[in-house]
């Protein structure tokens, strides 16, 4: 009688102890960030959502970050995280991938997700809110609005993900306006404010019109705005810097990911055993990602009326304003299913290759190892295709 | 001598062990002090500060080995500046020199077929050379034309700045790292073995251990070590003494150069496994280097003590930005002060301080012929 | 042939613009520091001078929303900061280069923690970029020149920096001209870096120097250590730092970047073989502390 009582409760307490951890009533979240959460991007876009995460489980969820990450250190950073009582743990950046797959095997017991990497765990699962439909869609309007036909676009590093969204920028950009180029600059940096103001004023005595960019900061915004120039705001509400510069751009809502994420986590759905095949890529009819230089506010008054004096051809619709284009692409896009990617063939890259059969729309991993340059984009591409 | 009160100030150029320590831990407590004014102007406690410190990397077994991942290089890049300082050559270069370490280590592991048994000691020995060539330059100069080494190994550091960042978004960008600017991860015969459960890539550190040793017997008891040691007392009496001062410097700065490049082929082929941008392989420890050789006063045994406790600096600085919510640069903080407190009470290494009360009313002259002495032993220039 | 069509879209003056700009903070910051090492002292701190005015200058530039106050909050606190290093390597005779690098470190350490708060806010009121300090940049080198080369002022400094015992024995306070110097040339360094915070960016983040401040270093050899030559070294390294932007297509940035570090080298080494000619070396005593009586 003792003896099976005795059983009873050690097999109770090694089931709490394998699978305890599936139903926590609280869960710690500890995030590792790149940059300084004051970068006005790609960092403070995350630092926003941990913010709003812990608004969304009240009681339930706390939150630790630390900022500013050497990439060579997350596996030390996650450590102390997790030493301090974390659950969870997001790694933000694609530097940390190698550092964050080594911390959770050393932490079985902890969940991880790492952003915008493509190395999973039992314990570790992958995720994005991409923007390739939105710079397609800022490609529209540059397009239409451009006067030289000359569009900048300030590139961060020359990788996939940004090579991607130039690509759909400039498909955007010669659906309706065939003349325009799109003319690149690298950084090779996430963040570097100075290289960002060259870079934009290099290309404005190139003598580009309209502005796009993938740095975090607000530099080329007001850069070009100061020789009254039109630009895309990018990751952050950037409108304010300049309110009647700034056409449109691309916003992230990490909350919607995380906050689903770590509902599953507090509901049992995910645990430490299944991350395997969990992969969030999510975009425009998650609600990950929304079109605009400030939230809520799609276009910028002040572009409205020349973009919807813009007139153009297509095949769907007819000829319609552009203004009118962006609205039904936006909405094609939003609502489930979607009934319209911008990498849908036939694509031929400036080469004149065929990237993207007819009838055929990219994959995600596809996508992911994009490193042709779409039609119209001129300058340096490290690494283009043959 | 000098008179303040009741203490008497000594002059006694020859500064004992325990003195040397008593300074030097001094230094070190007002730099903390300091650092703690700064905290509170911040928003944080610092008893607040001093106990997460303390706590958190000394106290949590876990934290601990994390003192060893900065201090390998330190410890490496220190021995071999100290060697350098000892000669009067004042090399502020380690940065550069163990970025052409990990450019030499990264050639080896990433674009020859070295077979596995030889990769690692390939490495460590293009990199000793690659460093060594990058001391080499200044070191010339300096000796053929009279060209401040200070200038000229600061300005060679940015020079393997923007090289290293030249060739990972260029020339050596890895096909598999998807248009990252890094190279493609080494293969596993260049992973430097670790501690289990740590990031100590042991080698390294027992590499470094030796070398101390190594430099520690060349300085005292062999010929080289005698001459570098009369060079760095007086350049006219190594010339009087028919020392050959290009020979001894040359060799010194290769030996510096060397172990600095050394540093940087633990860095790649321990921590990162791969080469990438320059600011995140090299976390400073170049510079950092300079002070853990600095307070190690010229004994290179020391240099592993002091190279430990820049580790811990390193560490405690990673605790207090996720304890504390406290920004990275809160380690340039404690390091800046450190240096700025030790270089200023180097004077006091030369004095000794008695209790007297008696002679208060003595008058001394301000300075004595032996301080000045003293003084000029410690003057450089280009 | 793309060379050849970007050459005659990009005018020359468009590029001498964007110079002046990037040019602008090497300028002030190299004519402070060649009249710190014209009295001997080299300070190696201008990068954490420079940060702290940069921090300094966008912070009161915020909040009182007049940036000119900004400039002058910078180049106060690159004076203060400059007062640091005189401290230790004057009065208390440390090393200093080592001094400098301390000085480096802290500055930078200290406006990271202080600055946190304030990263990424623009500044609503900035100053133009090129327009008032270029030219009062000009101005000053010209009178700093003057003054050097033709005033009793000039000859009081420049004999500091050659022989102080000298100078000391014409009844010259050493001690005293040394900390002038290095406290004017801290001055100048934080106006540069509040260049850079209230009219260059205009905005604050920790680090944002960027190895500017060693440029500055450098810069100050380049020159031989004359505020005239001055003028066209900051010029030709701030066209040198846009062009790699310019010239991506054709050419990396990194060599581009490199330029002044490597130049650097070049000049002391070509001048140092025509050593004998005072005007082309260095001050005789710079980095040498002074120890009154001493021979």
């Amino acid at each position: 009688m003792r003896w099976t009582k005795l059983l009873a409760i050690v097999a109770a307490v090694l089931v709490v102890a394998t699978t305890g951890w599936a139903q926590p009533a609280k869960v710690k979240v500890g995030f590792i960030y790149v940059g300084p959460i004051g970068d006005y991007g790609w960092t403070n876009a995350h630092d926003v959502a941990r913010k709003k995460l812990e608004r969304a489980f009240p009681g339930q969820v706390e939150t630790m970050y630390v900022e500013s990450v050497p990439e060579g250190n997350a596996e030390p950073f996650i450590d102390k995280l997790v030493r301090g009582g974390a659950n969870v743990v997001f790694t933000t950046s694609f530097g940390f991938m190698d550092g964050t797959l080594a911390a959770a095997k050393r932490h079985p017991a902890v969940i991880f997700a790492h952003a915008s990497g493509f190395k999973r765990n039992d314990n570790m699962a992958t995720y994005m809110a991409d923007f390739y439909q939105i710079y397609y869609l800022n490609g529209l309007m540059a397009g239409a609005l451009t006067k030289t036909n000359r569009i900048a676009y300030v590139g961060a590093f020359p990788i996939p993900e940004v090579k991607r969204h130039m690509g759909a920028f400039a498909l955007g950009v010669r659906a309706v306006n065939p003349r325009a180029t799109v003319h690149v600059r690298w950084l090779f940096s996430w963040f570097d404010p100075a290289k960002a103001k060259e870079a934009t004023e290099a290309l404005l005595a190139e003598r580009a019109d309209v502005f796009a960019f993938t740095e975090d900061s607000p530099t080329v915004i007001q850069v070009s705005a100061q020789k009254n120039r039109a630009s895309f705001s990018h990751y952050s509400p950037m409108q304010r810097f300049a309110p009647r510069h700034v056409i449109s751009g691309q916003l992230v809502h990490w909350d919607r990911i995380y906050v689903d994420f770590i509902g599953k986590v507090l509901k049992g759905t995910y645990s430490n055993q299944n991350l395997e095949n969990v992969d969030y890529w999510w975009l425009l009819a998650e609600k990950a990602v929304e079109l605009g230089g400030q939230f809520g506010q799609p276009i910028n008054p002040v572009f409205a009326g020349q973009l919807k004096a813009a007139r153009v051809r297509t095949r769907e619709f007819g000829t319609i304003s552009v203004y009118d284009l962006v609205n039904r692409r936006l909405a094609q896009m939003t609502r489930k299913p979607v009934a319209f990617d911008p990498f849908t063939g036939p694509i031929r890259d400036r080469k004149g290759v065929l990237r993207v059969p007819a009838g055929h729309t990219m994959t995600i991993g596809e996508l992911n190892s994009m490193e042709w340059a779409a039609p119209g984009i001129v300058g340096q591409w490290p690494k283009e295709p043959k | 001598m000098r008179q303040l009160g009741p203490l008497r100030f000594e002059h006694d150029p020859e500064s004992s062990l325990t003195r040397t320590m008593f300074v030097s831990a001094l230094a070190i407590a007002a730099a903390f002090l300091v650092a703690g004014l700064i905290f509170w102007a911040y928003g944080v406690n610092p008893l607040r500060a001093y106990r997460v410190i303390l706590v958190d990397t000394l106290a949590d077994p876990r934290a601990l080995p994390e003192i060893f991942v900065p201090a390998i290089p330190l410890l490496l890049a220190g021995i071999g500046l100290l060697l350098a300082f000892r000669a009067q050559f004042y090399n502020i270069g380690a940065e550069g020199q163990l970025l052409a370490g990990t450019i030499a280590a990264t050639w080896i592991a990433v674009f020859t077929s070295t077979p596995g048994p030889l990769m690692l000691p390939m490495m460590f020995i293009t990199g000793f050379l690659a460093g060594a060539l990058w001391g080499l330059l200044p070191s010339l100069l300096k000796l053929r034309l009279n060209v401040n080494e200070v200038i000229t190994t600061l300005m060679m550091n940015y020079i393997a700045l923007y090289a290293v960042s030249w060739l990972v978004t260029g020339p050596w960008k890895g096909p598999s790292v998807r248009g990252f600017a890094y190279t493609d991860t080494f293969p596993d015969s260049a992973w430097l073995p670790y501690l289990p459960g740590t990031r100590i890539h042991w080698p390294t550190l027992l590499l470094g251990i030796a070398l101390a040793i190594l430099v520690a017997f060349l300085l005292n008891r062999t010929r080289f070590g005698f001459e570098i040691r009369v060079q760095g007392h007086s350049p006219e009496a190594a010339r009087y003494a028919g020392i050959n001062p290009l020979r001894t410097t040359l060799l010194v700065m290769l030996i510096s150069g060397g172990f600095a490049g050394l540093a940087g082929v633990g860095e790649v082929a321990g921590i990162h496994h791969k080469l990438l941008d320059p600011s995140q392989v090299s976390l400073g420890y170049g510079y950092v280097a300079i002070i853990a050789a600095w307070l190690a006063r010229g004994n290179p045994l020391a240099v592993i003590v002091t190279a430990v406790f820049f580790g811990l600096i390193y560490s405690s600085g990673d605790v207090m930005q996720v304890s504390l919510q406290m920004p990275a640069r809160v380690t340039d903080v404690f390091n800046g002060l450190i240096l700025f407190f030790l270089i200023g009470s180097e004077r006091l290494l030369h004095y000794r301080v008695r209790w007297m009360p008696a002679a208060t009313n003595q008058t001394v002259p301000a300075t004595l012929p032996e301080e000045q002495a003293a003084s000029g032993r410690e003057r450089w220039k280009s | 042939m793309e060379v050849i069509t970007w050459l005659l879209e990009s005018s020359l003056a468009g590029i001498l613009v964007r110079g002046l700009a990037y040019g602008t903070p090497l300028l002030w910051g190299s004519l402070g520091e060649i009249y710190a090492e014209r009295a001997g002292v080299v300070n190696l701190g201008v990068e954490g001078m420079m940060i702290l005015g940069a921090f300094s200058g966008f912070a009161t530039a915020h909040v009182t929303g007049n940036p000119v106050a900004g400039l002058c909050a910078a180049g106060l606190i690159g004076a203060l900061a400059a007062l640091l290093h005189a401290f230790f390597s004057i009065t208390l005779r440390a090393n200093q280069y080592v001094s400098g690098l301390a000085l480096s470190m802290f500055g930078l350490g200290l406006s990271g923690l202080l600055g946190r708060g304030w990263e990424g806010i623009p500044l609503e009121r900035p100053l133009p970029e090129v327009t008032i300090l270029a030219p009062l940049g000009f101005a000053l080198a010209v009178v700093l020149w003057v003054v050097l080369y033709h005033t009793r002022w000039g000859i009081i400094l420049r004999t500091t920096g050659e022989a102080p015992a000298a100078a000391d024995a014409l009844g010259i306070n050493v001690i005293l001209v040394r900390y002038v110097a290095v406290v004017f040339g801290g001055l100048l360094a934080g106006i540069a870096g509040g260049f850079l915070s209230v009219a260059y960016r205009p905005s604050w983040t920790e680090g944002m120097t960027s190895g500017i401040g060693w440029i500055v270093v450098a810069l100050a050899i380049f020159a031989s250590w004359d505020p005239l030559k001055a003028i066209w070294t900051s010029l030709l390294f701030g066209v040198l730092f846009h062009l790699s932007f310019r010239l991506q297509t054709w050419i990396p940035a990194e060599p581009l970047q490199m330029m002044p570090f490597a130049f650097t080298i070049i000049v002391l080494t070509a001048t140092a073989r025509r050593s004998g000619r005072v005007r082309q070396a260095a001050p005789e005593a710079l980095g040498l502390p002074y120890v009154r009586g001493e021979r």
